[in-house]
């Protein structure tokens, strides 16, 4: 009996799909420099925030049909938001404004974040830029995007037939 | 590296929820004029309906709940936020004059005004020439 067997299921089956040692390592190592050069996509932003400026989070959904995106930006005015949207990228710009109306006023606490942002979101299939929607509601920017008839059809099923 | 919550900090000390949902605590500034105390709080996804602010003796609680804020039968691409509702509490001292607290809630933010009480507000005294 090998030894393998002896392992339990889930370290079994691991092993089996790279089943060369130097394979899975190389794998390995590729994903370690793919993380750590996406990190810098990510880096300035983390930066930024610490320095006090805003920047909204965003999520991403999508299904077979479309994209959703939403981004969180609370106080920003409506009028201060600008989505663009080419074959395959979403862009978000605008600006949350800090309050001008008190003039001498003295803060105690000051948590929340200012100032212009912009966050570009690259979407892996192709969308038909010209029927995304978007909604602002409650501080929650939606935008609905759906993809294009190509994108839907690389995913094109095949049958199989029983002989 | 992952900087999901920078803008929002779960509250882990929340006792006992009914609802299965996370909590945060809100972002707020505080800040002075001579007539008010001003509060505004960062809760995106509430408006009017869904956010509360209590005041029992002199602990000022402000929470919010998130409607609708999950979307069902999508497949996450990119997360950088949970959904979740707001709660925080905040003690007030004597010198707020409780009956004029005002509320208003505009694109996902809370603003409270907290008027002084007024013999706390700063008084210029007029000085006579003797």
């Amino acid at each position: 009996m090998k030894i393998k067997n002896l392992l339990p299921e889930v370290a079994r089956r691991v092993r089996a799909d790279n089943d060369h040692p130097f394979y899975s390592l190389q794998k390995e190592m590729n994903g370690v420099f793919d993380n750590f050069f996406r990190g810098f996509d990510v880096a300035p932003r983390g930066f930024t925030k610490g320095l006090g400026t805003f920047s909204p989070s965003i999520d991403v959904k999508e299904n077979d049909k479309e994209f959703i995106i939403r981004a969180e930006l609370p106080g920003v005015e409506e009028k201060d938001i600008d989505v663009t949207v080419t074959n395959d990228l979403v862009t978000i710009r605008g600006e949350k404004k800090e309050e001008k109306e008190d003039k001498d006023k003295n803060y105690y606490y000051m948590e929340r974040t200012y100032g212009s942002f912009c966050r570009a979101i690259p979407l892996e299939a192709e969308i038909e830029s010209g029927k995304a929607e978007a909604r602002f509601k409650n501080g929650i920017l939606d935008i609905k995007i759906p993809k294009s008839q190509s994108a839907k059809a690389k995913g094109t099923k095949v049958s199989i037939e029983t002989v | 590296m992952s900087d999901k919550d920078l803008q929002k900090t779960e509250n882990v000390a929340v006792t006992e929820k009914i609802r299965n949902v996370k909590t945060f605590i809100p972002r707020v500034d505080i800040y002075e004029t001579k007539e008010a105390l001003f509060l505004i709080a960062d809760m995106p996804g509430v408006d009017e309906a869904t956010v509360d602010v209590e005041l029992e003796k002199n602990i000022l609680k402000i929470s919010g709940r998130v409607e609708n804020g999950k979307v069902k039968d999508y497949n996450l691409v990119l997360s950088e936020y949970d959904v979740g509702d707001y709660e925080r509490t905040f003690t007030l001292s004597d010198e707020i004059d409780r009956d004029k607290i005002r509320a208003t809630v505009k694109q996902g933010v809370l603003r409270l005004e907290l008027p002084k009480a007024e013999k706390v507000k700063p008084k210029k005294i007029a000085i006579n020439a003797a």
